[in-house]
């Protein structure tokens, strides 16, 4: 009897629901990100029974020594500054669009979301042939229209590859950001929009003086995550170009993953990714402390 | 001159036709009260006078532009709606402010009109705190501030209390009462609440399944309802309807017997007879016999619910001295106020004291 009451009580329920999620997690997530600390402070190449401790060995060839480091640092500065611009950008206007009464707008919803359930590996694979410099979509279109001094070698080229990527990856994500953006504007209160109107704001007025305001958070919520999944790109490189050409596509995930995997420095591999999740942690974090006020201010 | 003319308006969505034809015409400074169960139209109207909705055909003019196509600003219009729709991340200065802002007035006459209107409202402590940090009713008053600081010609009032608990809601009831009086501006008001509309209307409409069904006074609407539906809205509680069948000797009804002709010409056939509440008066012995099933307190006064022979039903309203307890079996007699008289149609049929 007393048992039964123990397990009915929400704290005891709380702890059954949360028990397997939390075992998964600590298999699959914590360990292995202790373990990543770790090895970033030795030497190992995958196979040896033993790691020799090296210290800041890594760190220190990483940052001097590394003739990538900074390249991949760089690429993953830029894609990031892009994948926080553009899709967020894209996504709103698309959201704004859409949330206008209009015919097929359900289905065109749809449409644009449909790419962000596409495997990321697949979406490389298409772009990949998409942009293929013979036989691809993109320069057989200009061929037919004449554009023949427009065509490129879109991803072999190291002055266009990034961006090339780019574009195949604004057009995965940018359903991401719409979904969330045309839940924030269901939330804009349609009465405020009207005062705004009866103030004598125009379109414009009403867009920047009630409609953007309204949807500070969705904002904020849609440029966190766009941070850090484009922090962590790493399919879609793998997919499209594997770094190349001559590492202009290069990007840290990608270039911890090369280190480790295909060089088989598991030290230097995990220093990387070390790097990489401190950089994550530093938006990770604020983000969280700032949605958790948010829920207790909720309350 | 600001009155406001409707002529011919109705507005269809699609096919579904949700206001008819619908003739009106408020005076200068007048306060008029839209009223009308939920679904009537009366929120759709103001609106299109607002400026919200588009007007699918009839002429709409304030003063005397006709003003159809203009934006809610070009109409000279202020509205308070029902949420308040206060800017969230304004202050109260800056929800106040914004119109005046948007159309570029000087400064000095920004603020010397929003102390103006603060003072009048009671709202200077408030000015520089955000909506979320105002009571109800609070929110309200600074919602009919920003109306105020537009020095609007028509003020319009979009079921503004409906958010207010019972108590606030009748003080600010009587507050926008004595803002017409000091302001003297027409206004617009629409409700779903008759109370209300009696309360604070030189003119009231009563409007039912998107058309006009009365317009008047609150006490011509209460004393002649041109038929069965205002009279059934009108007056709390609810007026009594009886069937009866007019004939030469007078109206026979199932309950009443035969009640006397009233003077003036009387159809024959059926009709409705209509007794207000408080003109069915209890007796111990005589009247119809009644079995008294709900009796509720008002403090001074009683409303008995009863269940007539025929199985109809009515209230009573009376003083609460001669109190019957449910299960009772009362008489109930007609007073002495004149009887409203429908015609089959559920139209009023005009007649002299009976």
């Amino acid at each position: 009897m007393s048992r039964i009451s123990h397990l009915q009580s929400p704290r005891a329920q709380a702890l059954i629901l949360l028990a397997p999620a939390i075992g998964i997690y600590t298999i699959f997530a914590i360990w292995p990100m202790i373990e990543v600390v770790i090895l970033s402070f030795q030497r190992w190449n995958g196979l040896d029974a033993d790691r020799v401790w090296a210290g800041l060995e890594n760190y220190r060839y990483i940052f001097a020594d590394d003739p990538v480091y900074w390249i991949a640092f760089k690429n993953t500065v830029i894609w990031t500054v892009l994948s926080v611009i553009f899709p967020p950008l894209v996504g709103l206007l698309l959201a704004l669009g859409l949330n206008e009464k209009m015919f097929a707008r359900g289905a065109m919803r749809a449409i644009y979301y449909l790419p962000v359930i596409i495997a990321p590996i697949a979406v490389a694979t298409m772009w990949r042939w998409m942009y293929d410099p013979f036989f691809g979509l993109f320069n057989q279109i200009m061929t037919g229209m004449g554009l023949q001094g427009w065509i490129q070698d879109w991803l072999g080229d190291r002055d266009v590859a990034l961006y090339s990527m780019f574009i195949a990856y604004i057009w995965q994500h940018v359903g991401f950001s719409m979904v969330l953006f045309l839940a924030g504007l269901q939330g804009v209160d349609r009465s405020l929009v009207e005062a705004a109107r009866i103030d004598g704001a125009s379109r414009w007025q009403v867009f920047r003086y009630v409609t953007l305001p309204a949807l500070q958070v969705t904002m904020t919520i849609v440029i966190v995550l766009s941070t850090i999944s484009s922090l962590k790109a790493f399919d879609i490189v793998y997919g499209m170009t594997g770094g190349g050409p001559a590492q202009s596509t290069q990007m840290l995930a990608m270039w911890a993953f090369t280190q480790s995997m295909q060089i088989f420095d598991f030290g230097r591999g995990s220093a990387i990714s070390v790097t990489l999740l401190l950089i994550t942690l530093a938006v990770v974090v604020p983000y969280l402390r700032w949605s958790q006020k948010r829920e207790d201010a909720a309350r | 001159m600001t009155d406001v003319r409707l002529d011919k308006i109705c507005k269809t969505y699609g096919t579904v036709e949700v206001l008819k034809d619908i003739d009106l015409s408020i005076e200068d400074g007048e306060f008029c009260v839209f009223v009308g169960p939920s679904g009537c139209g009366k929120s759709t109207l103001l609106r299109m006078i607002a400026g919200l909705e588009e007007i699918t055909s009839g002429d709409l003019s304030i003063g005397d532009r006709r003003v159809n196509s203009l934006s809610p600003k070009e109409r000279g219009i202020a509205m308070v709606f029902q949420s308040y729709a206060l800017y969230p991340h304004r202050t109260v200065r800056g929800n106040m402010e914004f119109g005046l802002k948007l159309s570029r007035m000087d400064r000095r006459e920004i603020d010397a009109r929003i102390a103006r209107a603060a003072k009048m409202l009671q709202i200077e402590p408030l000015l520089d705190r955000r909506p979320a940090q105002l009571s109800g009713g609070q929110r309200q008053r600074v919602a009919i501030g920003r109306a105020i600081v537009r020095d609007p010609t028509v003020f319009l009032f979009d079921e503004p209390l409906s958010n207010l608990d019972a108590a606030l809601r009748v003080e600010t009831r009587r507050e926008i009462a004595a803002l017409h009086e000091k302001l003297g501006t027409t206004m617009i008001y629409v409700t779903h609440d008759q109370v209300e509309a009696m309360t604070l209307a030189d003119k009231i409409v009563v409007l039912n399944d998107g058309a006009v069904q009365q317009v008047g006074t609150p006490l011509e609407l209460y004393d002649t309802p041109a038929n069965l539906f205002v009279a059934g809205f009108i007056g709390s509680p609810r007026m009594n309807l009886f069937a009866g069948e007019a004939g030469p000797e007078g109206i026979v009804t199932a309950s009443f017997g035969t009640l006397p002709r009233p003077d003036g010409p009387l159809p024959e056939g059926n009709v409705t007879i209509g007794i207000r509440p408080e003109n069915l008066h209890l007796t111990s012995e005589g009247g119809a016999r009644a079995r008294v099933t709900l009796v509720e307190h008002l403090g001074n006064e009683i409303l008995v619910e009863l269940a007539l022979a025929d199985g109809q039903k009515a209230v009573a309203q009376g003083p609460r001295n001669h109190c019957p307890t449910p299960g009772d079996s009362v008489g109930v007699t007609i007073g002495s106020e004149p009887l409203h008289l429908f015609d089959g149609l559920g139209r009023r049929i005009e007649t002299r004291s009976p």
